[in-house]
């Protein structure tokens, strides 16, 4: 019997050293949480995922990442907020009880999400909305964006249109995103109120919106810049140009969201000269680093297609933007782990400030102590429509110096 | 090591170490300037990760300094502050990184855009459309930065005198070389460093011919910065007398060069003024005029031939100040310019540091936590001796 009770706990030990070799040995898993509206805005929720998991693909095909003489491998785990913060909240503890050392979001319900990952030191990416104030490297030191800003973006266009000497008509819809970008403009233009014609709130709901263009007609504007979603956006147009108003209009990033131009595919010349403004995709370095990871993109999830055609008769395609983004980040994310030799949460969230990865269209990406965003206001182009397809304006001197990204299949 | 400093030093080794031809006895030497220079710092570096950080030829840079070192009583460094104003020119895209012992960083006035911080690293990025200023307002960490400064000082205080002496801290010992040169050909070397020189400008690179093998200095060369300091002492009262100052009221004023064939420290002695002043001492790297002055003649080339120079002096000369030059260039920038052919320009300002605030005892606010215990102890002791009064009264 005593012998028996030997050779178990032998066994037992056996089996205890074989059981550790082997999970010293298996791979570990890095977790990163994507929490997009898939359900509420499909383009931004499937533009933001599949950024991120092609990075990961990438990674997890050359081996994964090495970490203090461990291998681990990215793993990405989906959820759906439906632009719903009460979800996004929910959605934020899912991921931090499934290990999450980061979650990716396109901004949904930051207000609510960022003390709760902040208490497990676990950090958040934006990669989407630009709103002043969801960042904060003081305030909320696990909050950080790779995209456009929108205080850059107003104060872009102030720059931009000012010297232009119009009257412009800044207008808003009625939703989270026009109010804080009415705000952010209104700021950006202050200081030059002779430039501005007429402030208006439009209803972010409503597809008939002449009335409300009649009145910006009369209050002697010759410019629109509309801060609103694609619908608002598209609703402008057409009542403007319905009633042959050719008036110049000007748009945050929503302005190059397929969803406009597919609404006036009937009325492609009503889209010619809607310019908006956004990160530039391409760097100084040229236009072969973007192109190349757009081609990877294409290749692995096929060709986001716009649903309309130029007068060609060649379909759109819309670039992966916000895919960049979200793909940037995981690879600032891994430069973090690996700077940090660790993957415990406040290890990597306290590397994060310190490290630039190259993002994939060349421009630098990284944060610091300072500033968690990751888009710089002096990245911020503007570029203008013809013909279905969009190219950065000559007048602006950063827009000048970027090629067009081909839009078509034939380039 | 910066890849300039790196170069340079290699080619001065080269030419040091290479053997003279035997036939061909005449070799050129690079003399010293514009680089290498002869310390890694100024400009400041620091350890920590290496950012990636390009700057496009396209674009140059120009870097304004004010370094502001607030000094205690006993002319201790107390804090160190820098305004590092970068002005590119040139269209295209940069990131910068500015290394250095960093506490805290915010934009300057006039800034263009917002610098970011890292671990001793200041981080601008963005795109120049043509003209930008970044304006850095940096705290720096005086105990790593402190001993890069160029001025030492040593005030004391006596019953009724105080003393302050100034120090040009730039001295280094270099080695130098000699050999036979041509006398023509230095006395003309030492006219373009001289106008390089009065011109304010960094030195150009230049060759001087050596007949047979270059030696190098039995001695070896004490190099330092030309400091050109302008100061202020004022003091409670009006003092009675100044040594190396002029007394006006209550302020004793004072403006030398520190180096240049002059004194490398200062020493201004005050009677009277009726306890510590408050300092002001402004330093600037400066060029050099006096060392470089020809001996009763218009130009060195007139000099050597209306007399016979040695040409081993005239070679001296000629390395000893382009040493200081070089020196003093590397002074114009505490902190690093990313464009390294822009032109820097760094002022020194010594101040007296802020007399630390004695913190005043809070004032007890009536109904406060403190007031409560006491009124709460009063209670308990007189209920307390009640009772005990009331158990005499019982008892007796």
């Amino acid at each position: 019997m005593r012998r028996l009770a030997f050779l178990l706990a032998g066994l037992a030990l056996i089996a205890a050293g074989c059981g550790k070799s082997s999970d010293a040995d298996s791979p570990g898993r890095i977790v990163i949480g994507v929490d997009v509206p898939v359900t509420g805005s499909p383009y931004v929720a499937q533009t933001i995922k599949q950024g991120v998991e092609l990075a990961v693909g990438n990674l997890n095909g050359s081996g994964g990442i090495r970490v203090s003489s461990r291998n681990y491998k990215l793993v990405v785990k989906l959820y759906d907020n439906h632009l719903s913060a009460r979800r996004a909240v929910e959605n934020t503890r899912r991921a931090l009880d499934a290990g999450a050392v980061a979650v990716v979001t396109d901004g949904t319900g930051i207000e609510a999400t960022w003390q709760l990952a902040n208490r497990d030191g676990v950090a958040i990416c934006i990669a989407y909305d630009g709103g002043t104030g969801l960042v904060d490297a003081t305030g909320r030191p696990n909050v950080f964006r790779i995209a456009p800003t929108n205080r850059g973006i107003a104060f872009r266009f102030a720059e931009y249109l000012i010297p232009k000497k119009l009257k412009i008509a800044l207008l808003g819809d009625d939703s989270a995103y026009g109010r804080q970008g009415a705000a952010d403009v209104a700021r950006a233009f202050s200081e030059n109120p002779e430039a501005v014609a007429l402030k208006l709130t439009l209803p972010a709901g409503e597809t008939d919106l002449s009335p409300q263009i009649l009145r910006v007609r009369r209050s002697g504007a010759t410019a629109l810049l509309v801060w609103a979603q694609p619908p608002a956006i598209a609703a402008v147009l057409s009542a403007a140009r319905s009633i042959g108003w050719d008036v110049p209009v000007y748009a945050p990033p929503t302005g190059a969201d397929p969803f406009i131009r597919q609404q006036l595919a009937d009325h492609p010349g009503w889209v010619d000269g809607l310019t908006f403004a956004s990160g530039r995709m391409t760097a100084e370095v040229g236009t072969a680093p973007f192109l190349n990871f757009q081609s990877q993109y294409d290749s692995t999830y096929g060709v986001d297609r716009v649903g309309v055609k130029t007068a060609a008769g060649e379909p759109v395609t819309q670039p992966p933007e916000f895919a960049m983004y979200s793909y940037d980040f995981v690879h600032v994310l891994v430069a973090a782990v690996s700077r940090a030799a660790s993957v415990e949460r406040d290890k990597v969230l306290a590397a994060l400030n310190e490290v630039t990865t190259q993002g994939a269209n060349g421009d630098e990406r990284g944060f610091n102590e300072h500033s968690h965003e990751g888009v710089v206001d002096d990245d911020v182009y503007f570029a203008r429509f013809e013909d279905m397809v969009f190219r950065p304006v000559a007048d602006d001197a950063l827009s000048a110096t970027l090629p067009p990204i081909p839009q078509t299949a034939g380039g | 090591m910066s890849l300039r400093r790196s170069l340079g030093l290699a080619g001065a080794a080269a030419v040091l170490a290479a053997p003279a031809p035997a036939g061909a006895a005449v070799q050129q030497v690079l003399l010293p300037g514009p680089t290498p220079y002869p310390t890694q710092s100024p400009p400041l570096v620091a350890g920590g990760a290496p950012a990636p950080a390009s700057l496009s030829f396209a674009i140059r840079g120009r870097a304004l300094e004010r370094v502001v070192a607030a000094v205690g009583p006993n002319g201790k460094l107390v804090s160190l502050r820098v305004l590092h104003r970068l002005v590119l020119r040139g269209k295209g895209d940069y990131l910068i990184v500015i290394g250095g012992p960093v506490e805290d960083v915010r934009a300057g006035a006039g800034s263009d855009s917002q610098p970011g911080l890292r671990t001793n690293q200041i981080l601008w990025s963005g795109f120049s459309a043509g003209k930008k200023v970044l304006a850095a307002d940096a705290q720096l960490r005086p105990r790593e930065a402190g001993p890069f400064l160029p001025l030492r000082l040593h005030p004391v205080r006596g019953s009724n005198s105080y003393s302050l002496t100034i120090t040009n801290a730039t001295t280094v010992s270099q080695i130098a070389y000699a050999g036979e040169g041509f006398p023509r050909q230095l006395a003309g070397l030492l006219d373009q460093t001289r106008r390089e020189s009065l011109a304010g400008g960094r030195l150009s690179t230049a060759y001087a011919s050596v007949d047979g093998l270059v030696r190098v200095r039995k001695d070896a060369a004490r190099t330092s910065a030309p400091l050109r300091i302008q100061g202020s002492l004022r003091f409670p009262a009006a003092p009675k007398s100044a040594r190396g100052g002029t007394v006006r009221g209550k302020t004793v004023s004072f403006s030398t060069v520190l180096g240049d064939n002059s004194p490398l420290s200062l020493r201004v002695g005050v009677r009277g003024g009726g306890g510590a002043p408050r300092l002001h001492v402004v330093a600037r790297p400066t060029n050099l005029v006096r060392a470089l002055v020809p001996p009763d003649a218009p130009s060195w080339a007139v000099a050597v031939r209306r007399r016979a120079i040695p040409a081993e002096v005239l070679l001296r000369r000629l390395v000893d100040t382009r040493m200081q030059l070089v020196r003093s260039d590397q002074y114009q920038a505490f902190l690093s310019n990313p464009d390294p052919q822009g032109t820097n320009r760094t002022v020194y300002v010594y101040e007296s540091a802020a007399a630390p605030r004695h913190r005043a005892a809070p004032a007890r606010e009536p109904g406060s936590s403190d007031g409560g215990l006491v009124l709460a102890l009063a209670i308990a002791g007189s209920v307390l001796g009640a009772g005990g009064l009331l158990v005499l009264w019982a008892h007796s």
